[in-house]
């Protein structure tokens, strides 16, 4: 039973991380119908300029406030040179363009920081914690880093519900076409859409790397799972792609913890492409009537 | 008139408003046909007179459009002006141009050439959205609610870049009041709407930008005919009460000419006609031709 309750905990802690990759994809799709590939590779990039400000600054909280600017700028530079001229093309020409983007990016970062596996600070200490002497399995971090993510998320929910920008994202989204008709400068939207990936892109990887460790593909195998995890959820639903990535951060830790460590990643593909044969359009798919 | 008409008559099961509705349909194509040309003599008239050149600019103007998509050229030569405050009805036959017309003047083609113009300004090659800005709204055909937002939502979107805070809740309650059947509906689902309601919020969602020129396409197409009655009651009104200009362009040329000012007959890209609404309407012969009724 405690076995169970830690393996339950620390799933938790890892899902977040998997719906915080899986809630960047959904922004981008809804908005563009774009599956950014480089959304990793983007992540590692802003982690490293976290690392680099860190050990400048001796400053773990700089280095944090640093990638999550580093990450709402590069989402929108990104989006602004490459991906506008393929927005409205067919869609491999922007399946070609992210790839692209995800082997340059990680190249770039191979030439300025090297290959090599770099230990990545944790905010908070990860001593285990305990319910009387029960070990949970988690620690202090694992709580930061699943109420970091979930901060994030109800801050962009509510930016999506109550304020204009939110009806102006959510218009353009829903209706481009619609929303251009009526003076919303969709452009702009979407170039925010993409700066609010990036965003909480740079947010996952600084909070997977002290497990990963940092090296120019450590976020790929990370990106395959919150891709998986969006893809559980729908890729069209903000909603979804938390409880995906918490439904798969759970039961792969299941898998670590009762089957054996070495399963999981295998573990993590057979769930996508299960998903993927069997619902592709994701448990949390609404399927909208389009009358017209 | 009643602003609750299209509220009333949109309940439908209500009796007295059905009542209403109907009346009104009958006396579009009977008695009140007669007055309406009587209105439409003197507006007639005072068109000329502000047509005689140097007395009052048109509101919208389009010269010499020549615009297409994909190397087909759909329209040839195009040049309409509409005055300020009067209703221009664009018809002809399906592929005239009608709707690429109302396309190009809101940006959505870039036309090869020509000009158009609002109170003088040249908005020729502008993006769709800075043209609202401008003043143009475009109700396109198929009516583009945003059906996963709601009907509040949907008219929101529309004030979105014209008011301040104050400025939208204002333009918000004047839309709820003029149209109280969005009112009644305004926390539901845009997707919930029957096509009569739809059409009214696109036109009320165009409204929240306060502007100058309203392109109508086609906002007849799909209706009951007695929901029709309704709908060109309604672009009466923002006529004749807000002194809006409107373009509209519609297959169903015989409601259009009852309460237009200028009837204009595209035919394969071009202007064939040009004439007063009510002197197009009584010309049985251009109307067997073009028109079809």
């Amino acid at each position: 039973m405690t076995e169970f309750l830690q393996f339950t905990l620390g799933g938790v802690s890892f899902g977040m991380v998997y719906a915080a990759i899986a809630l960047s994809l959904v922004l981008i799709w809804r908005g563009t119908r774009i599956l950014n590939y480089s959304q990793g590779a983007m992540a590692v990039l802003t982690t490293y300029i976290a690392l680099t400000v860190i050990n400048h600054t001796g400053s773990y909280w700089e280095g944090f406030v640093v990638a999550l600017a580093a990450g709402l700028v590069l989402g929108a530079v990104i989006e602004r040179t490459v991906i506008r001229p393929v927005e409205n093309k067919p869609p491999l020409n922007a399946v070609v363009v992210t790839i692209g983007l995800l082997v340059l990016i990680e190249g770039i970062a191979g030439i300025i920081y090297g290959g090599q596996y770099r230990s990545f600070p944790t905010a908070f200490s990860v001593t285990g914690l305990h319910a009387r002497s029960v070990p949970l399995g988690i620690s202090r971090n694992d709580v930061f880093v699943a109420s970091a993510v979930l901060v994030v998320a109800l801050a962009l929910a509510a930016l999506f519900r109550f304020t204009s920008v939110g009806l102006r994202l959510r218009a353009s989204a829903f209706n481009p076409y619609a929303a251009r008709l009526l003076g919303v400068r969709v452009g702009r939207v979407l170039t925010l859409g993409w700066a609010l990936a990036g965003l909480i892109g740079a947010l996952a990887g600084l909070l997977v790397s002290p497990d990963t460790f940092l090296y120019p593909s450590s976020m790929d195998s990370i990106f395959v799972l919150g891709f998986t995890a969006a893809v559980i959820g729908g890729l069209d639903s903000p909603v979804g792609a938390i409880v995906g990535g918490l439904i798969l951060g759970v039961v792969l830790n299941y898998v670590g913890g009762y089957l054996g460590s070495n399963l999981v990643s295998i573990f993590g593909l057979v769930a996508l492409m299960a998903v993927l044969l069997i619902r592709p359009s994701g448990l949390f798919s609404v399927t909208h009537e389009r009358r017209v | 008139m009643p602003s609750s008409a299209e509220a009333g008559a949109e309940r439908g099961g209500g009796t007295s408003s059905a009542g209403a509705g109907a009346g009104r349909g009958r006396a579009q194509s009977g008695g009140g046909r007669e007055a309406r040309g009587r209105d439409k003599q003197s507006a007639g008239a005072g068109q000329t007179e502000r047509g005689g050149g140097t007395s009052r600019a048109a509101a919208l103007e389009v010269e010499h459009l020549e615009s297409g998509y994909a190397g087909v050229m759909a329209l040839r030569d195009v040049s309409i002006s509409a005055k300020p405050g009067t209703i221009t009805a664009v018809l002809g036959a399906n592929g005239a141009g009608k709707t690429t017309l109302l396309a190009t003047i809101s940006g959505f083609v870039r036309p090869r050439q020509g000009r158009v113009t609002l109170d003088g300004t040249d908005l020729t090659r502008r993006a769709p959205e800075e043209i609202v800005r401008a003043g143009i709204a475009h109700v396109p055909e198929g009516q583009a609610v945003i059906t996963e937002l709601t009907v509040e939502e949907n008219l929101r979107v529309g004030g979105l870049w014209r008011h301040g805070q104050a400025g939208r809740a204002a333009a918000l309650e004047d839309a709820y009041k003029r149209f109280p059947v969005l009112a009644a509906a305004r926390n539901r689902s845009a997707s919930t709407l029957s096509g009569g309601e739809r059409q009214i919020l696109v036109i009320a969602r165009a409204l929240m930008a306060s502007p100058k020129v309203l392109l109508l396409d086609e906002p007849s197409l799909g209706l009951a005919p007695r929901i029709v009655a309704q709908v060109m009651d309604l672009i009466q009104r923002l006529r004749d009460e807000s002194g809006l200009t409107v373009v509209l362009v519609e297959q169903n040329a015989r409601s259009a000419l009852a309460i237009a000012d200028l009837g204009v007959v595209l035919n394969v890209g071009r202007v064939v006609v040009i004439e007063e609404a009510a002197v197009l309407g009584a010309d049985e012969a251009l109307r067997k031709h073009y028109l079809g009724f």
